[in-house]
């Protein structure tokens, strides 16, 4: 295996005689975080004084030819990672040829069947998932509007691949393509199955080595409208328990209607996952090995407090819609202002499915119901108002409002705390000095008789267009009921920005906390020390 | 492990100094468009006139007031350079399905493609949004930035401008 | 037309899938024959990282319990309670709930080398294989894959136990015989655990009220006694077949009971001092020998503290 990849490496230089025109580009990032002590916010030092993650792409294209090498070095990993993420090396590898529509990729590769609902191969660095795939894949569209995919290989887990062989087949067909209409509405349809090999040596259970998922979907759009489903199913995956085993098949079906025209948008989302985690190996916990992506059903915001509580997918069972209007107010009256007003108006709830999952129920036969909202254990609800004005040529604000309910108790695997109702606020202003010079300023503030109580957060950015920017910022939790813990986390941040290269350093405090991408969250342990960050791109 | 770190450092080390670097031309991929179909980005086109390649996602603040300080200017910029921007959002499923509501709210003009498992980001190495690219006439890659702070658009159209003179 | 068949066949190939009917379970399995020709038998010993606040702890307690009945005495379990999170006792103000501190020294020593609480726990460890690279923490429905590819192996060691206890107080000698010709560095560590201790404990089984009175904590780590990392068969790293090592040790269950109140006293450990109360009826001595370059552990034996 080694000597292939070896030799397409050197492939290359054969290419080098004939006409020098292959490219190499790639991309570098280094995080670099120094740890003290300090006991008022909880922060433990680290052993080795200074962790750092780093890591550096590089790709070489020519003509239809590319190849492809990630090295990665963790020595050690910054605590708000995994700490299994240690050493450095090449996890990251492959080469890929484009020939007449059919594109071959050898090594590593990332994929997404439909909407992630039955796979989805991805990389979130802020978070640490990285869960490509390390294999053969195929793509391939044998006439216009007919897409077909497949693959087969291991999945990747910190530097080592999974135990289970996985494989996949993706078909997507364009209607209006095949049949050449030309009609205002169009239909895509879509379909895949992945499935699972694994070795079971199980003496208490008949354990299937092969499980396997199957997906359908559909996308129909017509003028402003644009409506997606899709349904997944996961048939018997026991986890390989000698005590207890489930063996209840697993669903989860999304759905998403969108309406848009100028000046107005409309989006509504609902979705019902039961017993819906597939991994590549049935050992993994966590978010180890993970093969679907289910996001969560909330909006994800941008600033601080209102991202206090964020929500994390129940995988194992829950239902949940969303509603969002964007409206443009006009300008010229008093509502809409001299430039016009945006209006971003979002509502979400989760709650947990009628009965209980299929997982926790020993009926197998057991199935939630479709949908209940009323009366259920609610998870998580949020209700938000963005409103963005420019006031005039100098100063534009930005204001946000929510209302947010989050049980905590079943988002964080916790007894005790229930569910936590917030308010809060945001005033965000930005104020053009002169030509290029420009300061933010930003209050936030959340208030909340539980947990924690009451936070405050100012923050103020003074940006020099086109390299440099300061922060100092400020997050105080004024409200606490122990005296001890109303803290402040001061952090002051310099970046310097020259084309594709960034230089950031901050010094601070971090509070501890929960950081979330897509619905996919990392706990962050407290922190106080000097923080970091190099990257770029050629 | 010794052995990959050591084809890895040979490889770096003669393609470096071995290839002399061509201007860069967009790969040869496929993203979506907002009415679901498969767009290959290398066959953007401007007709000889810059293009400006803007990554942002509905999540990302500076990306937004880039794309609505630059929507302001918009309209001299095209009557003046003749140039086009292409807005790609990288919104994952989460997000991916709110993006034409909230660029039509916006009232933006731009060319927007969808790339919501980052395969196009990879290979012109992007890593965090925002991230700008300009291409000449001849659709190749000549200058690029990360991060946007109130008036880099005023350092982005020097660069038009002066592709066009 | 040919060209569909190959795809259909091709999603067929994709979309293999085992559907298992009912009923799932097999006939328990037959237990593992343990008898051997020689007396010895290898034995294995899992170690499972807990604590009384991790809900999902007892699930890895009870495949212990069903490894222990497929694999009968060929197992030697030990339960570690470790780390600030899921094992540290709760304030005052909360009792009678987990006001128990199951926590030792050396458990911390272990945990801190092979940084098993850092991987979330529940996790365990077989007989330590795997170490240092992350393959040695071991998730529980992996434990039985792990036994069965060490199962079968013959031992290099033997270990017999006799304790002569007093009152609170005695000696402990632990008799090593050599089976094959061996080369290495090898340690000796002598433990003692405490069996069925009652006191709470959160499990996810007990849904909807996770807090179970009157647990069962089977086989709980108690102490060292010749500290974590043990001392040295011998001297020399060559070791003959049919060659004997005695070591002998005076054990005061005072002290050692002391010993880990003090240590549930010191401050950084945010614990409360309540670590005693010690049955000595119910403990066991746990003898294990390990290689000290890869630390995987070549035997271990187990017997009684006091003859019942």
């Amino acid at each position: 295996m080694r000597k292939i990849i070896a030799f397409l490496f050197v492939l290359p230089f054969f290419g080098l005689a004939q006409n020098n025109s292959g490219e190499i580009h790639g991309d570098f990032d280094l995080s670099l975080q120094t740890y003290n002590e300090d006991e008022s916010i909880g922060a433990l030092a680290a052993d080795e004084v200074i962790l750092n993650n780093a890591y550096f792409n590089l790709l070489y294209t020519k003509g239809k030819f590319t190849v492809g090498v990630r090295y990665e070095s963790y020595l050690n990993a910054l605590k708000d990672f995994d700490p299994r993420y240690n050493g450095n090396g090449i996890p990251y590898r492959f080469a890929q040829y484009n020939n007449d529509g059919l594109e071959i990729t050898a090594g590593s590769f990332y994929e997404q069947f439909g909407s992630g609902l039955i796979l989805r191969s991805y990389e979130e660095k802020t978070l640490g998932i990285d869960n490509a795939m390390d294999g053969i894949r195929l793509r391939y569209s044998p006439i216009s509007g007919v897409y077909l995919k497949t693959f087969i290989g291991r999945e990747r887990k910190f530097f080592e691949y999974s135990k289970g062989i996985v494989r996949g087949a993706d078909g997507e067909v364009n209607i209006n393509d095949i049949l050449k209409l030309t009609t205002k509405t169009k239909a895509i349809l879509g379909g895949s199955v992945v499935s699972r090999f694994q070795n079971a040596t199980n003496p208490n259970f008949n354990i299937p080595e092969n499980v396997s998922a199957f997906a359908g979907r559909m996308n129909i759009i017509s003028g402003g409208l644009n409506w997606y489903s899709e349904y997944a199913c996961k048939i018997n995956d026991p986890i390989g328990s000698l005590t207890e085993n489930n063996y209840a098949n697993g669903s989860a079906i999304t759905s998403n209607l969108t309406y848009s025209q100028k000046g107005i948008g409309i989006s509504l989302e609902a979705h019902r996952v039961d017993n819906m985690v597939f991994r590549a190996d049935r050992d993994a916990v966590g978010k180890d090995l993970l093969l679907n992506y289910i996001p969560s059903i909330s909006k994800q915001h941008a600033y601080t407090l209102v991202s206090l509580y964020p929500y994390a997918t129940q995988p194992n069972g829950e239902a949940g819609f969303q509603i969002d209007l964007f409206y443009k107010l006009e300008k010229g009256n008093w509502i809409g202002g001299k430039y016009g007003t945006k209006l971003d108006v979002n509502f979400s709830r989760i709650n947990a499915l009628n009965g209980g999952p299929s997982y926790l129920s020993d009926d197998i036969n057991h199935e939630p119901m479709l949908v209940s909202l009323k009366g259920e254990a609610l998870y998580y609800q949020d209700f938000n108002v963005e409103i963005t004005r420019k006031i005039n040529r100098k100063v534009k604000i930005v204001v946000v409002l929510a209302k947010q309910s989050y049980n905590k108790d079943v988002v964080q695997q916790q007894t005790g705390y229930g569910i936590i109702e917030s308010d809060i606020a945001v005033l965000d202003l930005t104020y053009k000095i002169k030509k290029g010079h420009s300061i933010r300023v930003e209050l936030q503030e959340l208030k909340t008789e539980q947990d924690d109580g009451d936070w405050s957060m100012g923050l103020a950015e003074y940006t020099i267009s086109p390299h440099w920017f300061f922060a100092i910022q400020d997050l105080y939790n004024w409200g606490n009921k122990n005296p001890d813990k109303q803290l402040h986390y001061f952090n002051a941040d310099v970046g310097y920005i020259k084309g594709a290269n960034r230089f950031t350093i901050g010094y601070g405090k971090k509070r501890e906390g929960i950081f979330c991408v897509g619905g996919v969250c990392k706990t962050v342990p407290s922190s106080n020390g000097l923080t970091l960050s190099i990257s770029s791109s050629f | 492990m010794r052995k990959q770190i050591l084809t890895f450092l040979v490889v770096l080390l003669t393609t470096t100094f071995s290839f002399s670097q061509n201007a860069r031309e967009l790969p040869n991929i496929e993203v979506k468009t907002l009415k679901g179909d498969a767009f290959n980005i290398s066959e953007l086109n401007n007709d000889g006139s810059p293009i400006v390649i803007s990554f942002w996602a509905t999540w990302c603040k500076p990306c937004k007031k880039e794309l609505n300080n630059i929507s302001e200017v918009y309209e001299d910029w095209q009557e003046g350079t003749g140039v086009k921007l292409v807005a790609i959002s990288i919104d994952d499923t989460r997000s991916m399905s709110k993006v034409a509501p909230y660029i039509n709210s916006s009232d933006w003009e731009y060319e927007v493609y969808l790339d919501p498992n980052k395969d196009l980001c990879r290979l012109l190495g992007v890593s965090t949004v925002p991230h700008t690219f300009l291409l000449n006439g001849k659709k190749e890659i000549v200058w690029q930035h990360r991060g946007y702070v109130e008036g880099d658009e005023d350092e982005l159209y020097n660069k038009i401008v002066e592709l066009v003179k | 037309m040919k060209n569909l068949l190959n795809l259909l066949l091709i999603v067929a190939f994709f979309g293999a899938c085992d559907i298992v009917e009912e009923p799932f379970a097999t006939n328990g399995g037959t237990p593992v024959d343990t008898s051997s020709p020689t007396t010895f038998i290898k034995k294995i010993l899992v170690e499972d990282y807990s604590g009384h606040t991790c809900s999902n702890c007892p699930n890895a307690a009870r495949e212990l319990d069903a490894l222990i009945d497929i694999y009968g005495e060929k197992i030697v379990p030990i339960t570690i309670h470790v780390g600030k999170t899921y094992a540290r006792p709760f304030h005052i103000s909360q009792a009678p709930k987990y006001q128990y501190d199951f926590r030792t020294e050396t458990g911390k020593s272990w945990d801190n080398l092979f940084q098993i609480t850092n991987l979330g726990l529940p996790k365990g460890m077989i007989n330590r294989i795997g170490v240092p690279n992350s393959t040695h923490g071991a998730e529980v429905t992996n434990w039985n894959s792990i036994v069965q590819s060490v199962a079968s192996d013959e031992p290099d060691f033997g270990i017999t136990i006799s304790s002569y206890i007093n009152g609170n107080a005695g000696s402990v000698d632990v008799n090593i015989k050599v089976l094959n010709d061996i080369q290495g560095d090898f340690n000796l560590v002598l433990c003692l655990t405490e069996d069925s201790i009652i006191n709470w404990q959160k499990d996810v089984e007990a849904f909807p009220n996770v807090d179970v009175e009157f647990y069962i904590h089977k086989h709980v780590f108690r102490t060292s006694i010749n500290s974590a990392w043990g001392e040295a068969l011998q001297a020399s790293s060559i070791y003959n077949p049919d060659e004997e090592i005695d070591k002998s040790y005076i054990i005061n269950l005072d002290n050692l009971e002391q010993y880990n109140i003090d240590y549930s006293l010191n401050t950084l450990e945010l614990g409360n001092g309540n670590a005693g109360g010690w049955n000595k009826n119910n403990m066991y001595v746990v003898a294990f020998i390990y290689d000290n370059t890869t630390f995987e552990i070549e035997q271990v034996e187990e017997a009684h503290l006091i003859t019942p």
